[in-house]
């Protein structure tokens, strides 16, 4: 990449002025244009980051300057990218990106799998698979000004769930073998609670944090799936 | 289709019957209709539609998804067999491939078990046994207890501690009725003994039907080495090469190879000698593989006996040039060792070829490898020179939850192990695979690791050290983030067909880039494509 790229999706970014619905306390404008891509809960990891991807700089607010080759290149996290996807069909597809500095000068090259576009009903996000060098990312894509908004709100949700009740939800599917602990029992972080049988592995499940047990959805010999309420602690 | 006309030989038998699913019984099938055999698939709900019921001759549901119901019911599996008419069953590998009772109830039904004999089944499957074997004969095997530990006897508690501070910490428990790690807890001290012995012992329980565990000391850093046995009805027993499974994650192999990198001519000689030794005297027959750990300072130790046929036997078939199955085939049917497996058996300790395999399972390597069963949207496998696919998947097969996730093996062959991997990275490159997360960013990221490149980072507990799957991640976030979002933007995006012009608007985003206009014609078609329809044009005038 040529100049620095940040790390950090900043919420805002430096673009046209022309959206008169810029929320008040906000000090800079958002671009109506921009999207913020991130990675979706069903394959996210912590940590990943989230980027904003806008169009080159709207000319009718702001002039490129003589010699300013940035003027026609997309924005990511604000700063212009000379990154470009090509297509091969529906599926196929390349990111070229020009050589970092100091390399040999060549383009880099990423060949990657582009699925279809997917409404995520909860959302309203488009979800989009991608696959790179045989790692499975599914992204989900909104705009940024929706995504402000969201963050906004569950600020003002605040913090209410803290040292509520915890629940342990089936992260694979599989069938239970053991249940370790009962309702009312208290436990310790790191406590196993339950032994799930997938794949024929044994996965023993623990306990999130200290606690007492509030409830257990399932028992011995039950099949689990995906997103199933295990135990509740509270 | 097939035709029994032109095979050069009688096949072994005229009908078999496949005790498994998957690749494994995919790949038996093929061998039993390569030798002019008929093959009848077992499956359960789950399987209905799999590729291994589709490719037999005949097809008997056993039961619903869970094992214990289906593949796992010897009673079902033989009742299959006699209703079906078949010869001989061949159970594959995992399943009921490794317990004495399930080939002894075959030979009782009038059937053929295409593996060890009972006898030998029970000698060397069970791995305390199997110890006390090596014991009498002189192979050197991994220190630890050659009995039994008694996990539900409190009062010998003491007893368990003593010994296990004989053997010495960290220790394994292990499963005697074990494999593939299951019923396996690492020890690092005293105090974590008693829990380690109850969950192992239950998970043995679970997966074989039988809780015994035993203690054994960790050797650490090792290699994992094991050689290929083949053996016939007069006590003939050859080795046919050795392979390296040192890549493996808690004992779950990831990455195979044949021949074991760096040993010298000598070693082979001794290794291959010593599985011999076990196997002629446990009475083998049919087919097995002799486990060993090779530590730092170049000693072997004896680890384990599997009385059946591996997962990675086709690195073994690639680098010796005989194909296992159909030797297994012709060994239970009473033949000899056929002159071109001792002709391989000579040649085993100087190959001239070199094999990897890499498993392509579903597990996420970025979660610990935990398991990652759905639906498969893509699947493109690689070809070309030197490359063989052992799979039962394609696009839009569930990979059920039930089983395995093994979905695919990937492998290699060459000259030499540098061509090897260079072929291997080519090979990984071209497969797609979507819907899915698989082990298949592992794998390439070996292929950058200086340690497995050069072999002398070979270690079987490499991956439990040095894996780091979401820093491996980390770059593909980022591709995939900008990926997305620049053909969102529609911007500075092409059709990869170097025109690079007309960048496409917001408002077509979703539209197929394959769809656009490339040249010539005013209609949007390429200009071969409107040439040729020019022609037609002209020769029917509407």
């Amino acid at each position: 990449m040529t100049g620095g790229r940040r790390r950090a999706a900043p919420p805002t970014i430096a673009g046209p002025t022309h959206d008169e619905g810029v929320p008040a306390g906000q000090d800079r404008p958002v671009d109506p244009r921009a999207i913020r891509v991130g990675v979706a809960a069903s394959t996210r990891l912590e940590g990943d980051p989230a980027i904003t991807i806008s169009p080159p700089i709207d000319p009718a607010t702001r002039l490129p300057q003589d010699g300013d080759s940035a003027a026609e290149l997309p924005l990511v996290d604000g700063v212009p990218t000379p990154a470009r996807l090509e297509r091969f069909g529906e599926v196929r597809a390349r990111l070229v990106e020009p050589a970092a500095t100091g390399t040999d000068g060549r383009d880099v090259r990423t060949d990657l799998q582009l699925g279809p576009v997917r409404i995520d009903p909860g959302h309203g996000k488009q979800l989009r698979e991608v696959v790179v060098a045989g790692w499975r990312i599914e992204v989900e894509l909104e705009f940024e000004r929706r995504a402000v908004l969201r963050e906004r709100a569950r600020r003002g949700a605040g913090v209410a769930s803290l040292g509520g009740p915890v629940e342990v939800r089936a992260i694979i599917p599989g069938r239970v073998v053991a249940v370790l602990v009962a309702v009312g029992e208290s436990v310790e972080a790191g406590q196993q609670v339950l032994v799930v049988e997938a794949m024929k592995m044994q996965n023993e499940l623990r306990a999130p944090r200290e606690g007492a047990v509030e409830r257990i959805g399932v028992a011995v010999g039950d099949t689990i799936e995906v997103g199933d309420l295990l135990v509740v602690i509270h | 289709m097939r035709t029994t006309a032109t095979l050069p030989v009688t096949p072994p038998f005229r009908r078999i019957l496949v005790a498994n699913r998957g690749e494994i019984a995919l790949r038996i099938i093929r061998a039993a209709h390569e030798l002019g055999m008929e093959a009848v698939a077992v499956y359960s709900d789950a399987d209905t539609m799999a590729a291994h019921v589709r490719a037999a001759d005949l097809a008997v549901r056993l039961g619903p998804a869970p094992p214990a119901e289906s593949y796992l019911d010897a009673e079902l599996v033989i009742a299959a067999a006699v209703g079906t008419g078949a010869d001989a069953i061949h159970p594959g590998y995992g399943f009921l491939s490794e317990r004495a009772s399930f080939a002894r109830a075959v030979e009782e039904a009038g059937l053929v078990f295409v593996g060890p004999p009972p006898a030998a089944i029970a000698a060397l499957g069970d791995k305390l046994n199997a110890r006390r074997v090596a014991h009498a004969n002189g192979v050197p095997h991994v220190p630890g207890t050659l009995e039994a530990v008694a996990v539900d006897r409190p009062d010998q508690l003491a007893a368990v501690l003593a010994a296990a501070a004989a053997v010495g910490f960290p220790l394994l428990v292990k499963a005697a009725a074990g494999g593939g790690g299951r019923g396996m807890r690492r020890v690092a001290a005293a105090d974590e003994l008693p829990a380690a012995l109850v969950a192992g012992s239950r998970e043995a329980a679970a997966a074989f039907g039988d809780g015994a565990v035993y203690l054994e000391r960790e050797i650490m850093p090792a290699r994992h080495i094991e050689v290929q046995l083949l053996g016939d009805s007069t006590g003939q027993v050859v080795a046919l090469g050795e392979r390296d499974c040192s890549t493996q994650r808690r004992h779950q192999k990831l990455i195979e190879e044949s021949p074991a990198p760096g040993l010298t001519e000598k070693e082979r000689h001794l290794l291959h000698a010593m599985a011999v030794r076990l196997g002629a005297a446990a009475g083998l027959q049919n087919a097995a593989t002799v486990e060993f750990l090779y530590d730092r300072d170049g000693s072997f130790w004896f680890l384990e006996v599997n009385t059946r046929l591996q997962v990675e036997h086709p690195v073994t078939e690639l680098v010796a040039g005989i194909d296992i199955v159909a030797e297994q085939f012709r060994l239970a049917a009473g033949a000899p060792l056929s002159p071109s497996v001792l002709a391989a058996a000579g040649r085993a300790v100087r190959p001239t070829r070199h094999a990897i395999e890499v498993r392509i399972s579903a597990e996420d390597p970025a979660r610990a490898f935990a398991p990652t069963p759905g639906r498969i949207t893509r699947w493109v496998i690689p070809a070309g020179p030197g490359i063989r696919v052992d799979t039962a998947v394609e696009a839009g097969d569930v990979v059920p939850a039930d089983y395995d996730p093994l979905i695919c093996k990937l492998i290699v062959h060459a000259a030499d192990r540098p061509a090897a991997l260079v072929r291997l990275r080519r090979a990984l490159g071209e497969v797609e695979i979507g819907g899915i997360q698989t082990t298949l960013p592992f794998h390439m990221a070996m292929l950058a690791e200086p340690g497995f490149l050069d072999a002398t980072g070979l270690s079987t507990s490499w991956v439990d050290a040095h894996w780091d799957g979401p820093a491996s991640r980390a770059g593909a976030v980022r591709i995939a983030s900008l990926a997305a979002g620049l053909a969102q933007l529609g911007h500075g995006e092409s059709d990869g067909r170097g025109d690079g012009s007309e960048p496409r608007g917001p408002q077509d985003r979703q539209g197929p880039a394959h769809a656009r206009r490339v040249g010539g014609d005013p209609s949007g078609d390429p200009a071969w494509r409107a040439a040729g329809r020019a022609v037609a044009i002209d020769r029917w005038p509407r």
